[in-house]
């Protein structure tokens, strides 16, 4: 891009050939008011707030959408050019029901600023007052057209980050409205709600209702801290106000993992079953009693002199890495046990296996690429997996490769198109075959010399030549057509990425691993020393749990004498409950009130996300910070300090260090 | 000095913004040596003479409304408005998304009332306009001062701007639209 020098308000100023007067002035602190403009999205020029007078055009022009050339003289600040957007201002205001004393909005609205900025103290216009719709019936979401300026950021943000391309614009001209698919409710429509309309909407138009009345942007602290939902580890910016959270937002919503999801943004507002405030211990009559701290942990203690062997302990993979690894000293050292893990470890065993089976000295589950990875792919498989429902940002990455590049996409999946209008080809292998069918491609990847791998090891050769066509159609009811269809649309691909997840790591064959792997390798689809494979592991700080080696062995084959549950504030599921049963005497150390607490004999408490802080390793490696965002309610104690003090009472030292 | 004769009004509001200015306690003293007002809510008189300054609160929502507005701006040398009604219709609008008759039948006869059905109707009552208009919409106003209510301290400045000889223009610190 070579470089150019432009003149603007009579300083000069250097850009790069390509960029847009608006991104110049932004670039060397040249202030000019925008409304439509929202940084990462494509400029349209919707509401010309950003109008600049440029020597010989004839009227001023919209610098977001006006192409910068070598030479231009440009004026951002004249009394013209102010004028002009006054009057905007005001057409703006006329146009719709912009009353800001029965807005909740109000405070927080980028119109109501620019009113303020260009001292807009009357409207020199009639008011249309059209009387318009609000679509309420979503569950986190409201669109209020009174309030909408048509400036179209949500309509692009849904478009183009978060790829669900549900709103867009209906009817025409001034009686446009912004819409989900066919003039749809928002409720009813293909909408997703991961909220990311709502952080982009400059005005009152698009809320959500978990947020409403909470508080102002201006009277919050914020703090930018990591998911605690899921792997992925999108970062949240969180306002909180009097330790209370008001609202969550992305920080920067254009970038991949900035969209965010209903469980990052909404959902972690939420506290809503009974938290756990006080310590409870199963007092003479079996019922569970309220103690001190002091008393519970007098408990844990003797019991645990009682029974040293067969004593176990389980740990929820919601919290840092801090916690992580003081939970695995006190195990070993306190409890003296190696029976430990964490409640997601099965899935880590069976991936790390078959990476070892793939690569037997290499780098464990770096082998496998950063999610961004998936924004560059022209072909995605996915295999075993619903990314948009366990990882939603996957999904979004996903929708985003393959309307935005053109990617295909093929979902190898017995029972359900997880991605339903967006795939290319369902490939519905009979339940459990998929294992056949991967190592059934890539015979015929092979076969059909589509595999790009110089030298194919004779074994793997040989292994695979059970796989040819006849053999995966028997065991599969996937005919040739489409198995070479699927071996042709991959194996042409340049980037192809493949995506597996619960569906295949709960039949716990490591072998299916190892397939997936080879598949990728076949193909060449090597990014450095990374395989173009990505696996969704459950989660948010599994994988750091897994580097700490909590998980190194299962533990439910047998059921232990003892157990002591990390559960934080992570839900419990019915498989867990059932295995619980029959266990002597177990510890639930849990934020909220659960199944699971009422079956203990001593419940502790512990912290939600946003009272606890420490490192978090997402999915892909990265080294994310949790941040402490509110007070511990009620002073409650951290789980560090819990465990601490129960090795205290067994005259053990248990440091962090 | 002679004392700057000013007068006041209020429309179709929640005298939220004479309360402003009467928030302005002791400042309200010295003001007192300044202007002398005369006809006003706060002085109870209630037919116009001429004046320097002339003020509106609310926006114009019936005949009465209209004729009051019209009156002021005739014996006034300067028009000024207070708060988001005048200035923009404010939250009166809220009417104007729905018909006249719908409104007046809702408030008389529907669940919102215990009353009977009937929609009072005498000459002292003035009808409705079909909407709720900001004051420049019918008289020519020389200045604004926007808020729901304004503070006391934009109130203030405007008052002081006037006193000084200067149509006053909110800075932008000081405007709010709530």
């Amino acid at each position: 891009m070579s470089e150019i020098i432009l003149t603007i308000n009579g300083r000069q100023v250097k850009g790069k050939e390509g960029d847009t007067v608006l991104e110049i002035c932004q670039a060397n602190g040249i202030d000019v008011p925008t409304l439509c403009h929202l940084e990462g999205l494509s400029d349209v020029g919707a509401c010309r707030m950003c109008v600049v007078e440029i020597e010989r055009e004839r009227n001023p022009v919209p610098a977001c959408t006006y192409p910068a050339r070598d030479g231009l003289v440009v004026k951002t600040d004249t009394e013209r050019v102010e004028k002009y957007r006054r009057q905007i201002l005001e057409l703006i205001f006329t146009e719709r029901n912009h009353f800001c004393m029965f807005c909740e909005q109000s405070g927080d609205c980028e119109l109501q600023k620019l009113a303020y900025r260009y001292q807009m103290d009357n409207v020199r216009y009639p008011y249309t007052f059209p009387s318009l719709p609000v679509d309420s019936l979503s569950d986190y979401l409201v669109i209020d057209h009174n309030r909408c300026v048509l400036c179209g950021r949500c309509v692009r943000v849904c478009s183009e980050i978060a790829a669900g391309h549900t709103l867009d614009f209906g009817k025409r001209g001034w009686r446009t409205l912004v819409g989900a698919d066919l003039e749809q409710s928002l409720g009813e429509s293909s909408c997703l709600s991961c909220g990311a309309c709502v952080q982009a909407c400059p005005t009152g138009a698009i809320f959500s209702k978990v947020n409403l009345y909470r508080g102002k942007t201006d009277e919050c602290q914020q703090i930018t801290t990591v998911c605690p939902a899921c792997g992925v580890g999108c970062e949240l910016n969180v306002m909180v106000k009097d330790n209370n959270l008001v609202r969550i937002e992305a920080p920067e919503l254009t970038e991949p993992r900035g969209p965010l999801c209903p469980i990052g943004r909404f959902e972690l507002l939420y506290q809503t079953p009974p938290r756990v405030i006080s310590p409870l211990v199963r007092g003479k009559q079996g019922k569970l009693e309220e103690s001190s701290l002091d008393r519970a942990t007098q408990v844990i203690a003797e019991r645990l002199r009682e029974t040293k062997d067969g004593f176990a302990g389980i740990i929820s993979t919601r919290v840092p890495n801090e916690t992580l690894s003081l939970f695995r000293k006190f195990i070993a050292e306190v409890v003296g046990s190696d029976w430990i893990d964490t409640r997601d470890g099965g899935s880590y065993r069976i991936i790390s296996q078959g990476i070892r089976q793939f690569q037997n000295k290499g780098k464990g589950l770096d082998i496998e690429c950063p999610v961004e990875e998936i924004l560059k792919a022209d072909c995605i498989l996915i295999v075993g997996a619903n990314p948009a429902e366990t990882h939603p940002i996957i999904g979004t990455l996903v929708r985003r490769a393959v309307s935005q590049r053109g990617a295909k996409l093929i979902v190898i999946d017995p029972s359900r198109d997880v991605f339903s209008l967006w795939t290319d080809l369902w490939l519905k292998p009979r339940a459990g075959s998929e294992g056949v069918l991967l190592n059934g491609i890539a015979m015929t990847l092979i076969d059909r010399g589509l595999a790009k791998q110089e030298k194919i090891p004779a074994e793997l050769v040989s292994s695979l030549s059970q796989y040819k066509t006849d053999e995966v159609n028997r065991a599969t009811g996937i005919d040739k057509e489409n198995l070479e269809l699927a071996t042709e649309i991959y194996g042409q691909a340049e980037h192809g990425v493949i995506i597996y997840g619960e569906g295949l790591l709960e039949r716990n064959e490591s072998s299916l691993v190892t397939s997936v792997l080879h598949l990728a390798d076949l193909t060449g689809n090597w990014v450095g020393d990374r395989l173009r494979v990505i696996s969704l592991k459950p989660g948010a700080n599994s994988r750091g749990a897994w580097e700490l080696g909590l998980a190194l062995k299962g533990i439910k084959q047998n059921k232990p004498k003892g157990l002591y549950l990390l559960l934080a504030d992570e839900p419990v599921d019915e498989e867990l409950l059932g295995w619980l049963k029959g266990i002597n005497f177990l510890v639930v150390q849990a934020s909220y009130h659960s199944p699971a607490t009422s079956m203990a004999d001593v419940v502790l408490p512990s912290p939600i996300w946003a009272e606890r802080e420490g490192k978090y390793v997402s999915m892909d490696g990265r080294i994310c910070e949790l941040k402490q965002v509110l007070q511990p309610k009620e002073g409650l104690p951290q789980d560090q300090e819990i465990l601490m003090e129960i090795s205290k009472q067994l005259g053990r030292r248990l440091s962090s260090s | 000095m002679a004392k700057v004769k000013v007068a006041t009004a209020w429309l179709d509001c929640c005298s939220g913004c004479h309360m402003s200015f009467l928030d302005l306690d002791e400042v309200l003293i010295d003001l007192a040596s300044a202007i002398e007002i005369t006809a006003s809510p706060i002085t109870d008189i209630k037919e116009f003479s001429p004046v320097d300054v002339g003020i509106i609160e609310g926006a114009v929502s019936t005949t009465h409304d209209e004729e009051v507005a019209k009156k002021l701006r005739a014996n006034c040398k300067i028009l000024m408005v207070w708060g988001d009604c005048a200035c923009f219709g404010g939250i009166c609008t809220m009417r104007n998304l729905f018909p006249k008759e719908e409104i007046l039948r809702r408030y008389y006869s529907t669940e919102s009332t215990t009353k009977d059905s009937n929609i009072p109707s005498s000459e002292d009552i003035p009808p409705l306009l079909e909407q709720v208009k900001p004051v420049n919409q019918v008289v020519k106003v020389d200045c604004y001062v926007p808020g729901c209510p304004p503070s006391s301290k934009a109130i203030h400045y405007a008052l002081t701007e006037l006193l000084e000889g200067r149509i006053p223009i909110l800075p932008s610190e000081m405007m709010r639209f709530d």
